[in-house]
């Protein structure tokens, strides 16, 4: 009994520092300007929206924010239509070339974004898509395709197969069966898909620093960048945007947390 | 003729229709925007290009002579590796101590998990924008250490040369170990009860139990992390380039960073794509470590 007891109270202690510096920042982003001089582990003792109005009208978030919600909800649902297909001819159609395109891949598997950003700007600047979120998308898909494609594949292996062969001797045509039959008994993997794709995208800052240099078009994390970089005294202001970039995923987290832990064990390779 | 010739294209047609209707979106994207890149960046390690004009001079393998002569390459490479062991001992070690106790916990379990895992959602930029606050000179770290009395450790975390790595591996860790303690909650949960229950029998206290039931039967899991991990922290970027961008100097360089600069900065796109080939072979390896690992349970 008593050890149960320390094992809780350790695991409560490992909680609280875990959550400190979260709860830390958003603390910091409530405070009027009087209170922000009082240590940051005190909680507001009155609460202020004001660094939230600043950072979202004066500091160009609100843009930012629509920018990468477009981005990351694109690449999120075509993603699910992409993968899905594509695993659905590599479970239930039959072609030359399968293990050639399985091996192919892999080898995205194993690709990591950092390594190749130099011709990938390139490429996108060659077909004009810099400043684009359109080139964004393209390469956002093109480099996490893999991890979703054997993630659809490894759950439609588990579809029976009599279910794909009576449609089939109903005369289904396979895109009949792929929406009709085997998309619908597949909402687990559609959400986990949806899930990892959205916050890859949204919590990016590598490829977007790169391939959207220009104001109008800046996601959160290059926004939230530039302006920590510009407005350093604002601590407030770079806490609001910090929570501003946080909150979204953190909700998602919170409300899909089985799907993201199956997915993140399951695509944790990315 | 012609007949024979429409009934060859529809049974093509038939025949091929459907399967490119599911294959070409993808492939067209998949091949232009990941293969092709991946590809170019071997041409481009062996040529002289500043990214931009038409003019582009093959020199074979000099930008791999120049690299591995290049003290700063080796510099950001043992970086890489002190950054990376950091990582990896903090999510491994600690990872698996925080899942196993975690799964002697029933109520409340649920709470203490989500408020572990949570950070791991959060976006790197905004991970660096929390620390580089917490560990600035006037920093929320450095003001719980006075108010301790142990003046003694506080520091400019980010601006010290000796410690600036660890603090940023540290951050590192703060915001990926939820994801080693889930891999290892799923672990555990394989464990076969009864060899506990013999370890029982057999006298053991709860920490033999754990270093000689539990440590072996999640050999298999703790591989998996190690290299999840490793290839994780190999790959990083954005933190270490919204806190310190490699500095101060080049004491939180790794290659990354230093590809990044090369490259995308100073427009030195052969030299720069050199570091990046240096990167994807590293990261490969790993990769396909971790792959043939994942696949074993299948064979057997």
């Amino acid at each position: 009994m008593a050890s149960r007891l320390i094992v809780f109270g350790i695991l409560a202690l490992i909680a609280f520092l875990m959550t400190a510096p979260s709860a830390m920042t958003l603390f910091t982003s409530l405070k009027p300007p009087e209170e922000l001089i009082l240590p940051a582990w005190t909680p507001p003792a009155s609460i202020t929206f004001e660094h939230f109005e600043r950072v979202w009208t004066d500091g160009g978030f609100r843009r930012y924010f629509l920018n990468t919600i477009l981005i990351s909800a694109v690449d999120a649902i075509v993603m699910i239509g992409l993968a899905s297909m594509t695993a659905y001819a590599m479970v239930f159609m039959s072609f030359r070339g399968k293990l050639a395109l399985q091996v192919l891949f892999v080898v995205g598997l194993m690709i990591p974004v950092t390594a190749i950003i130099l011709p990938l700007y390139t490429t996108i600047r060659s077909v004009g898509l810099i400043n684009t979120h359109l080139g964004v998308i393209f390469a956002d898909l093109a480099l996490a395709m893999p991890v979703f494609v054997f993630m659809f594949s490894s759950y439609f292996v588990s579809i029976p197969r009599a279910l794909h062969e009576a449609a089939r001797i109903d005369g289904a045509t396979e895109f009949q069966i792929y929406r009709r039959v085997v998309m619908p008994v597949s909402v687990p993997a559609i959400i986990t898909t949806g899930l990892l794709e959205f916050m890859w995208s949204w919590n990016d800052l590598l490829l977007r620093l790169l391939l959207l240099p220009r104001e109008g078009m800046r996601t959160l994390s290059v926004g939230l960048l530039n302006f920590q970089g510009q407005q350093t005294r604002d601590i407030a202001g770079i806490s609001a945007g910090t929570v501003i970039m946080a909150i979204p995923v953190v909700l998602l987290f919170l409300f899909f947390q089985r799907h993201f832990v199956r997915g993140m064990t399951a695509g944790a390779v990315k | 003729m012609d007949d024979t010739l429409m009934d060859r294209l529809r049974a093509s047609v038939s025949r091929y229709g459907p399967l490119s209707l599911f294959l070409i979106p993808t492939l067209a994207i998949y091949l232009f925007f990941a293969i092709y890149p991946t590809l170019s960046v071997i041409g481009y390690s062996m040529t002289k290009w500043n990214g931009i004009s038409p003019e582009k001079t093959w020199v074979g393998f000099a930008n791999y002579t120049k690299m591995f002569s290049d003290r700063i390459f080796w510099e950001a490479f043992q970086n890489t590796f002190v950054w990376s062991a950091v990582i990896v001992v903090i999510n491994v070690g600690l990872g698996l101590v925080i899942a196993a106790l975690l799964s002697r916990v029933w109520r409340g379990r649920l709470i203490l998990q989500t408020l572990i895992v949570l950070p791991v959602v959060i976006s790197p930029m905004a991970v660096a924008t929390i620390w580089r606050w917490m560990l600035q000179p006037k920093g929320v770290i450095n003001e719980t250490l006075t108010s301790i009395g142990l003046d003694g450790l506080a520091r400019p975390w980010l601006g010290d040369p000796d410690v600036v790595l660890f603090a940023l591996a540290f951050a590192h860790s703060w915001s990926t170990i939820g994801l080693s303690v889930i891999i290892f909650l799923a672990g555990l949960q394989s464990v076969d009860e009864d060899l506990y229950d013999a370890a029982k029998i057999d006298g053991a206290t709860t920490f033999q139990a754990f270093r000689y039931v539990t440590i072996p039967a999640l050999r298999p899991v703790t591989a998996v992390v190690f290299i999840l991990t490793l290839t994780a922290a190999f790959k990083a970027f954005d933190l270490i380039w919204a806190t310190t961008k490699g500095g101060p100097i080049r004491f939180s360089e790794i290659l990354s960073t230093y590809m990044y600069k090369r490259g995308a900065l100073e427009n030195q796109y052969g030299y720069g794509s050199a570091i990046g080939v240096a990167l994807l072979v590293i990261v490969s390896l790993a990769t396909l470590l971790y792959l043939k690992l994942q696949a074993r349970p299948e064979d057997r």
